[in-house]
């Protein structure tokens, strides 16, 4: 099976562990995976802002440049870029947009959704010793319903336990919501340290979670209150064999 | 309307947080349960949704057949264009019945239109006979939730409170608080001239407006007083009698977790024959007040299928941990911040469709469905198309999208800015973000750079 | 602005706002996917037969039993009893067990009968020679229940049948009496019933009055009655 890299611009940057590990984990399976550098960012930082001529100028170029792959998959390390790569149909009036943002959209799975899902498996063949926690990064749980994937995933590593996090629980957000984040720093860190507290009480190694955003604004908190729990990308302990 | 500024004052304050926490997480486990006893609840809220979207389609045609069936059956229908008319209608219709003493059981329509004040300039005073409602307006206060209004009052507070006011000697039993309250307000009750009360649902078949409840304020509002005023926003009209039944299993069990509320009142015009119990006079105040400009899109439209069950707010972790006040409207929580600038205007409330993480769960728990992100997300392309927004941020926001888009749109410059990023060492000046959290630096090696050193040619591993 | 004006308005604004525009960018629907669903889609009865058919018709007995205990669960009482006779030993044994001095019935014949014979033992008003004080003054409200709801553990007291809404509202204790075979099974099933009773006034009563207004805790009999006791009478 070939699949072509949806990286995103976050993971590309500032966690490349999370796209590393994707592409290790798929080679692992048997696929070829392909990378086409001409790849930016979703749109999903403007569309979220409420800047949609921005944003869809973004999608059109995404569009083009998978279009022009004949991979039989696109893949990516984050739940709310597929999301938003999903959502691409609504931003268009022309019809034929509609139809080909459609048609890329088919092709496009979140990592853990198309291991389990696509590929069939849940043993990727990974080790990893440690007490893990995960959290279920907002888009990926509510519009992609991602929820079981990761953790069956997450079960078949050898050497993990894995918790489900104590109240507030894995489901509710960690007050990331982008520009949210800095817009309303205090209320995003309210929620964020219901979260975190919730982490602390789970008596983990790490949290782990889909989307590197979610991992950024949770780790910024945690090392900031000197915790030694890490942040780690699913990718990341998807491709370990430590 | 300062929504940053009150949200802080809510966050530094522990007993509302406190009160806010326990709240909102027991009412989401009572809405859980609750819901587990409904063999399709999926179905009931396609089902509910679906009479919702038919009835704002044809908005028009179900708002005539209700007055005509109200009117026949012996109501009397006003139509209102916005609040101050609807003020003047309750109030000319309070000082034709001649009624001095008003007694109001819980309505947010009439909190939208300012109506006790509207009736206090003309020299009534409606007393709140809701128990939240009422220690609100003892206060002073304004309500902080749709189903529990004095969730922000401590059991303490209010002791003091009904000592204050109601020369009650100061006990923090919750049951003598509301024998105290019981007892204050049945005088009212017994004497008052004109009842005001919302209504939940107005069925246009037959004319019937139905009123939920736990206390029995609203049937003691409706039945005692010789006249009776419900008003009710326009989005509130369904299509059938039968209908009811999908709404009455969705909205209890959505807002407060319980199977129903005590008490419906299903009322169809006036009484029969004058020796009947109730009033002898009906009133219902159709309110527009910004709704039908909301049929527009139908983005916006979903907006006005909405409830008001609460069941957003308790779900929201940002209502959770400010709660209502903060929102600076009648409305608050998920569906007040996409409710209120559609009913105020965006210039008024500008800031409330951006405070939200968009997680979603809101969605997951409307009875209704609606998407109240897909709400939000298009009220902040509305905010940003209509560049009405002036200051520095705001100018410095478009800057900053501006470059974004053309930089994206180049991914040889977007390698090079990075590339050049990284070697400086420069860290972007978001104080909002380091003051409470670490910022994690840029990558030593971005994918793509090690994509090309070698990564692209290894093999499965 | 007079009422006629603001209608003719309000309808044009609504007309004007539904028209068809075309799609603008940002009106595709959300993701639930409710785009115009065209003509009316659930008929009268479309919603009552989908609940029932999942849930599966009941047996009388089943019925019966369900309202019992969904009355229970609702904080209501309840005694069964089995001809007029039984009910009038129940009912008195309610009323001194509750303690009751002022005892008011309504206009439903099966009450009038049943309080007759108890004129000695409580102080009883007429309905209809009653004063607003005293109707606050009295301790429990007689009267009959027109319908059961099992699904709910509901009363269903219409306002053409009997004058009911008073006397069920404002005494601390209200005592209902109503025959099993009176007793429906879903929501639908008792609105369908009320659907063609041209009552001005229909009250839908599921256990005693409350409230969670003060720090969430559950207080019963704020404005309502404080104990509603069903009475339920089998082979009237």
């Amino acid at each position: 099976m070939r699949v072509s890299l949806f990286v995103t611009c976050l993971a590309d940057q500032l966690w490349p562990a999370a796209a590393r590990g994707a592409v290790q984990v798929l080679r692992r399976m048997g696929c070829a995976v392909e990378f086409d550098e001409r790849q930016t960012c979703c749109g999903q930082p403007a569309f979220n802002t409420g800047y949609r001529p921005e944003a869809c100028a973004l999608a059109r170029r995404l569009i083009e440049i998978f279009e022009s792959s004949d991979a039989d998959a696109i893949v990516s390390p984050s739940g709310s870029c597929t999301a938003m790569l999903h959502h691409y149909e609504q931003l268009f009036e022309d019809p034929g947009w509609r139809a080909r943002a459609r048609a890329v959209a088919e092709r496009t799975h979140e990592l853990s959704a198309f291991l389990v899902n696509r590929l069939g498996v849940d043993d990727v063949g990974a080790s990893f010793r440690g007490r893990l926690t995960w959290h279920d990064a907002c888009h990926g749980l509510r519009d992609l319903k991602i929820k079981d994937e990761p953790r069956r995933l997450l079960r078949r590593v050898r050497g993990v336990e894995l918790v489900e996090l104590p109240p507030p629980g894995a489901e509710t957000c960690c007050g990331f919501g982008g520009t949210f984040s800095v817009k309303y720093p205090e209320i995003s860190v309210a929620i964020l340290d219901e979260k975190v507290d919730a982490i602390d009480r789970a008596g983990v190694d790490a949290v782990v979670s889909g989307d590197a955003s979610c991992l950024m604004q949770i780790g910024g908190r945690l090392s900031r209150r000197g915790s030694a729990v890490r942040a780690l990308h699913l990718a990341e302990v998807l491709a370990s064999t430590a | 309307m300062s929504f940053d500024r009150d949200a802080r004052a809510a966050l530094a304050d522990g007993q509302l947080r406190g009160a806010l926490r326990h709240a909102t997480t027991l009412f989401g486990e009572r809405r859980r349960a609750a819901i587990a006893e409904v063999p399709d609840w999926e179905g009931a809220r396609d089902r509910a949704r679906a009479i919702k979207d038919e009835t704002l389609l044809h908005l028009d045609r179900y708002l005539e057949q209700f007055a005509a069936n109200a009117e026949r059956a012996g109501a009397q229908v006003h139509w209102a264009r916005d609040a101050a008319q609807a003020c003047d209608i309750i109030a000319g219709i309070a000082a034709r019945r001649g009624a001095r003493t008003v007694v109001k059981s819980k309505s947010m329509a009439s909190e939208e239109i300012h109506l006790n004040a509207a009736l206090a300039a003309r020299g009534i005073a409606p007393v709140e006979t809701d128990l939240g409602e009422y220690i609100v307006q003892l206060a002073g206060e304004e309500p902080s939730h749709i189903v529990v209004p004095a969730i922000h009052k401590t059991k303490g507070q209010i002791a003091a409170l009904f000592a204050e006011k109601l020369g009650m000697e100061p006990s923090d039993d919750v049951a003598k608080l509301a024998a105290a309250a019981r007892q204050a307000l049945r005088r009212r009750f017994a004497e008052a001239d004109l009842g005001v009360s919302g209504v939940n649902f107005a069925v246009a078949e037959t004319g019937t407006i139905l009123i939920l409840e736990n206390e029995g304020n609203a049937r003691l509002t409706t039945s005692l007083p010789r006249t009776h005023v419900a008003l009710m926003g326009i989005e509130k009209v369904i299509p059938r009698f039968a209908d009811l039944e999908v709404f009455l299993r969705l909205l209890p069990r959505s807002g407060t977790g319980q199977a129903l509320t005590a008490y419906q009142s299903l009322l169809t015009g006036t009484k029969r024959h004058p020796a009947d119990e109730g009033p002898e006079e009906l009133h219902i105040v159709l309110l527009d007040n910004g709704r039908s400009r909301m049929l527009a899109s139908p983005v916006t439209r979903q907006t006005l299928a909405c409830i008001r069950c609460g069941a957003c707010l308790n779900a929201c972790p940002v209502y959770r941990q400010i709660g209502g006040h903060a929102y600076g409207s009648v409305y608050p929580g998920p569906i007040g911040a996409v409710l209120t600038p559609q009913l105020l205007g965006m210039g008024e409330s500008a800031e409330l469709p951006y405070a939200s993480s968009l997680c979603g769960a809101c969605r997951d728990v409307c009875p209704v469905k609606i998407d109240i992100p897909a709400v939000l997300l298009h009220l902040r392309a509305q905010a940003v198309a209509r560049g009405g927004s002036t200051g520095t941020r705001a100018l410095l926001e478009r800057l900053a999208f501006a470059s974004y888009a053309a930089v994206m749109a180049r991914p040889r410059l977007f390698g090079w800015l990075m590339a050049c990023a990284r070697r400086l060492h420069i860290v972007p000046p978001l104080g909002a973000w380091t003051k409470w959290r670490d910022l994690r630096p840029l990558a030593p090696r971005s994918f793509r750079d090690e994509w090309r050193a070698g990564l692209r040619h290894e093999g499965g591993r | 602005m007079r009422s006629e004006d603001a209608r003719r308005e309000i309808l044009s604004a609504i007309r004007e706002n539904l028209k068809p525009r075309g799609i603008a960018p940002g009106s595709a629907v959300g993701s639930t996917g409710s785009a115009d669903p065209g003509p009316a889609t659930e008929g009268p009865q479309g919603p009552r037969k989908s609940f029932r058919a999942a849930r599966g018709s009941k047996e009388r007995g089943d019925v019966v039993s369900s309202f019992t205990e969904r009355l229970a669960a609702v904080g209501a009482q309840c005694t069964v009893v089995r001809g007029e006779a039984e009910a009038a030993g129940a009912l008195a044994g309610i009323l001194s067990g509750a303690g009751a001095r002022r005892v008011v019935g309504s206009d439903a014949p099966l009450v009038q009968r049943l309080l007759r014979p108890l004129r000695d033992r409580f102080e009883m008003a007429a309905l209809d020679r009653l004063s607003r004080d005293d109707l606050f003054a009295c301790d429990v409200g007689v009267t009959t229940a027109q319908w059961g709801i099992a699904e709910t553990g509901t009363l269903v007291l219409e306002s053409a049948r009997e004058r009911s809404r008073l006397l069920s509202l404002v005494p601390p204790i209200h005592v209902a009496l109503l025959s099993t075979r009176c007793i429906c099974e879903s929501l639908g099933d008792g609105l369908a019933h009320v659907r063609q009773a041209d009552s001005h006034a229909i009250t839908f009563i599921t256990g005693p009055s409350r409230t969670s207004d003060i720090e969430l805790t559950l207080v019963v009999g704020v404005h309502g009655p404080q104990t509603v006791h069903v009475l339920l009478l089998e082979d009237l």
